[in-house]
């Protein structure tokens, strides 16, 4: 049965009328159009899904909408906002350094995996702002449910890119 | 009204002297523009250049190709390659991929350099035009002009290309041959035309030691978009009115449908079962029912018993067994090399194997397919090859190409697998739209994908090698055994029985020979059909991946290298350039050893055992040639006898394909490439029963981790001499020789079978 939902989706308020059961992945998707998360596994496997329910990682493939009503979801389309909103300073329209660092250092290939690879380095840097390179591939491998998984290799790319934006948060922090 | 401006053509290499001699271009600006349009029929017209580049008026350019983003970086190189010849910034030019209705040639995209070539010369031929018509602009003569970023300049005088053309057309014929893919029985994959058309002729191009955009690390344009949100993915189409479809698959890979199962119309009331033979599914508006409810129906549906696989576990006794009769393919002549055998002072022989792989994308299979009641055909995909995936959904309905028309848009790497326009759920989809006259979006689940898509096959291989006194290789037989790799049929085609593509029982020799000091050697390709053949369902539908053939053979021909190596006490490297006179890999082999600080000496290392606490280490390298390209890999390794643990630690690759384009990309490139060839040599198996494929998710088809990756150093070699090589695509190719040399350096025991699972590892080590 239909029930109404309602959740701050990349800050704003979203409500919608959905089987509670209903994962968090195809009310996103479908009824929220943001496809920046994906459909990889549907069994939380693979990361491809990520989203942030308040600044954590959840696969949204395997979470009831219903389990998320009244928190705070956060897809890539809104990591610029979640960025800004830390940031007195920051311009509107700017990317989070996550966003830019994975410009920067040329990550995506096909690209398919990389919001919610994008989500878990978020993630990862709002614990450990400073990681070492050997901390990030604990992080993408041993955080549960699974591995986050590239099937066209970019770890190296990603390795770089948390490095870069781990950077680039600190100094903006700084200033 | 048109206004002819007639410019001389000649094939001579200057492009200066290209306007002044010889045949007939015509240039003419044709008002109003328009868009590349055929005049009917759903396909544009190749001999035109708007089919193939438009200048606007703001001075940029919208450039057409058939050809596809792989994810390796095509967009980048297309763009890199045309903006050179036309003398603009590549940021000037928008790419349009893969439509088959806006796009003119219709290759396959693995074909990079042939598409790039086909970009470069149409580029050519509208630089010549360009030049003709601002020399009648300026009036300056052509040889006194000169092209930056799109404008032309001479005679104290400029103007741009968009002020040339003033959002008119240039009207410039482009000489083609060749034509677009269409199902053909008498091709080994079942498909010809795989070039699509060939741009032809000899216009002027810039040397290479003149390039100044190709070379640099333009960054990947499709990049920001899918960083931050905005691309629109295959899997994000949405139609007015379109259902979601999830598939019921049969219960084995031969089984056929006995009945339907029921659906709950309480539970799921706007949900419908569809069937068509052997193909069944259920759609719905809303995605989650269409889930709920086939899952539901799936548990109801009856299907017969078949039990024709022989178990991933017999694949090498059942390949072994097999009549594979006389060689598809064969270089040099084994009657030769056994009498070079025969003479030789020692000979080393070895058996390798390799079970089952597959391509595993992150994003599994999905597609839109939009069928309209005059029969018209619409389809949204990430085919690697549209104008094959055109080909193969018109065979299946019996219609003529014209009325499909396939739009390509972005989604999870392939790797291969839609290369002859085939696999897929684009099939499906097309079939199930005509049975309920609306949009439907088919999306594949992963147990399905890993399930039911191709795979690539696995294989058994023979190789001998004689020795001389001093250790040198004197003969080489070389036998691989393989199922086919060239099934390319529809799954939804097959299902419902609608005639599907055919494919020959074959094998290729994918080798590209650099050890020409080796006096004989014959290599030969003994192929077969699908193992278990071919059922109602399918089977195990065997189809290439990325550096097919070539990565499997080269497994044998690089690991009896080092075994010749190791059992004539040289040092792999030394070795290799002691068989080889071909001075590129010399180079390309000499650099990467330094930057992996290689030490000469033979392998085992001093330190090797099977058994014992701890770890030990061991390197190894191989090399390969692959399109014009040479590769080299070296792996360090940590092994832990007590667990059967193989960690690579740190890999050096190195790699001279010519003409670089893009440092950079060509950096990612070889890294990436590098993590899915460890993955196969590491981990990767297809397991199957007597029925059906058991390695169906991520926990048990395991491909590489990031926690798995090693250390990787790349080096690059760029020369303006030789062209362009293909450097994206075969990094795969040179992991598993490395590695299973590595092996045998901390070991002494030559590993001849990948993965080397710590299972695997463990039992290698008991011998
Ligand atoms: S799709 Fe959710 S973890 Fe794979
Ligand atoms: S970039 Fe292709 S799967 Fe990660």
């Amino acid at each position: 049965m239909a029930t109404k939902l309602a959740f701050t989706v990349n800050g704003a308020p979203r409500a919608i009328a959905a089987p509670p059961q209903t994962p968090l992945l195809y009310v996103l998707r479908n009824e929220l159009n943001l496809t920046g998360p994906r459909f990889g596994c549907g069994v939380a496997q693979c990361g491809a899904c990520a989203v942030l329910v308040d600044g954590h990682e959840v696969r949204s493939c395997v979470t009831p909408a219903g389990s998320v009503n009244g928190k705070h979801i956060t897809t890539i389309e809104g990591l610029p906002a979640l960025w800004a909103a830390g940031q007195p300073s920051a311009q509107t329209g700017t990317l989070h350094p996550v966003q830019q660092a994975w410009i920067d250092e040329q990550v995506p290939q096909c690209g398919y995996c990389q919001s919610g690879m994008m989500i878990a380095a978020v993630d990862l840097l709002s614990k450990n702002p400073n990681p070492t390179a050997a901390q990030v591939k604990d992080a993408f491998t041993n955080t549960p449910p699974s591995p986050h998984l590239c099937r066209c290799g970019t770890y190296a790319a990603i390795v770089d890119a948390v490095l870069l934006a781990a950077r680039t948060m600190s100094t903006g922090k700084a200033g | 009204m048109r206004t002819p401006i007639e410019a001389p053509i000649t094939s001579t290499l200057s492009r200066r002297g290209f306007v002044r001699a010889g045949g007939a271009l015509f240039v003419s600006l044709a008002l109003p523009a328009q868009q590349a349009q055929a005049p009917a029929g759903n396909s544009v017209d190749p001999t035109q250049l708007p089919s193939w580049l438009e200048i606007r008026a703001d001075n940029t350019i919208l450039a057409r190709t058939g050809r596809t983003e792989t994810g390796t970086g095509m967009s980048a190189f297309y763009a890199q390659t045309l903006a050179e010849e036309l003398n603009v910034r590549p940021e000037s030019i928008t790419l349009i991929l893969g439509d088959t209705d806006r796009t003119p040639d219709g290759g396959y995209s693995a074909g990079f350099l042939t598409g790039a070539l086909n970009l470069r010369k149409v580029g050519a031929y509208t630089y010549q035009a360009l030049l003709t018509l601002a020399s009648a602009q300026l009036v300056v003569p052509v040889t006194e002009l000169t092209v930056t970023n799109g404008l032309v300049s001479g005679g104290g005088k400029q103007v741009s290309y968009g002020q040339l053309v003033q959002g008119q057309q240039l009207d410039l014929k482009i000489p083609i041959s060749g034509t677009p893919a269409r199902v053909d029985a008498t091709a080994g994959n079942g498909l010809s035309g795989l070039d699509g058309y060939v741009v032809t002729g000899d216009p002027p191009m810039k040397p290479i030691s003149q390039y100044r955009i190709v070379g640099q690390s333009y960054p990947m344009p499709g990049i920001p978009a899918k960083v931050t949100g905005r691309t629109k993915w295959s899997c994000d189409v949405k139609l007015p009115g379109m259902l979601h479809a999830r598939m019921i698959r049969p219960a084995t890979l031969g089984s056929t449908l006995i009945s339907l199962g029921t659906l709950d119309k309480q539970r799921f009331p706007t949900a419908q079962v569809l069937r068509k033979n052997n193909l069944v599914a259920v759609v719905s508006p809303d995605e989650w029912e269409a889930i709920s409810a086939a899952r539901a129906v799936a548990n109801t549906t009856k299907w017969t018993a078949w039990a024709g696989l022989p178990g991933s576990d017999n694949l090498t006794a059942t390949l072994r067994a097999v009549n594979w009769g006389a060689p598809c393919e064969t270089h040099g002549n084994a009657g030769t090399v056994a009498t070079a055998l025969a003479g030789a002072a020692r000979t080393i022989s070895a058996s390798y194997e390799q079970p089952y792989v597959r391509h595993a994308p992150m994003g599994p299979y999905v597609a839109v397919a939009d069928v309209k009641p005059d029969g018209a055909v619409t389809v949204w995909t990430h085919s690697s090859h549209s104008q094959g995936l055109r080909a193969q959904l018109a065979h299946a309905l019996s219609v003529p190409v014209d009325k499909v028309v396939v739009r390509w848009l972005d989604q999870a790497g392939q790797y291969g697998r839609t290369t002859f326009g085939g696999d897929g759920a684009e099939a499906d989809a097309v079939i199930l739209s005509q049975l309920t006259g609306k949009p439907v979006r088919v999306q594949w689940t992963l147990q399905e994908d890993l399930a039911w898509s191709t795979v690539s096959p696995g294989w058994v291989a023979d190789i001998k090698a004689g020795l001389d006194a001093n250790g040198r290789i004197v003969a080489m037989q070389n036998d691989s055994y393989m199922p086919k790799q060239m099934d390319a049929r529809l799954l939804g085609a097959i299902l419902a029985g609608l005639p599907c593509s055919t494919s020959k029982p074959s094998n290729f020799l994918a080798l590209e020979w650099v050890y020409d000091r080796i006096p004989a050697v014959c290599q030969r390709g003994f192929g077969m059909t699908n193992l278990a053949a071919e059922t109602p369902a399918g089977g195990l539908r065997g189809n290439i991946m990325r550096t097919p053939g070539q990565r499997q053979q080269n497994f044998v021909l690089e690991g009896l290298i080092n075994e010749a190596a190791a059992s004539a006490g040289a040092d792999p490297i030394q070795y290799r350039l002691d068989h080889t006179t071909d001075q590129r890999l010399i180079d390309v082999l000499k650099a990467t050893a330094k930057a992996a600080d290689w030490e000469p000496r033979p392998s085992p290392g001093p330190g090797a055992r099977k058994s014992g606490p701890g770890t030990l280490t061991g390197r190894g390298v191989n090399i390969m040639r692959r399109s014009n390209a040479y590769w080299v890999g070296i792996a360090e390794i940590a092994v832990t006898p007590e667990t059967g643990a193989v960690q690579v630690s740190k890999f050096t690759i190195g790699l001279e394909c010519g003409k670089i384009i893009n440092p950079r990309q060509l950096d990612r490139c070889m890294k990436s490439g590098l993590i899915m060839g460890l993955s196969e040599t590491l981990k990767e198996e297809v397991t199957f029963d007597k029925e059906r494929v058991t390695s169906t998710d991520w926990s048990t088809y395991r491909i590489l981790t990031m926690a798995e990756m090693p250390e990787i150093r790349t080096v690059q070699i760029s020369r303006d001499d030789q062209g362009f090589g293909t450097g994206g695509e075969a990094a795969n190719g040179i992991c598993a020789p490395a590695v299973a040399a590595a092996f045998f350096d901390a070991t002494g025991v030559h590993p001849r079978r990948i993965p080397l699972t710590p299972a695997y590892v463990m039992r290698l080590l008991k011998t």
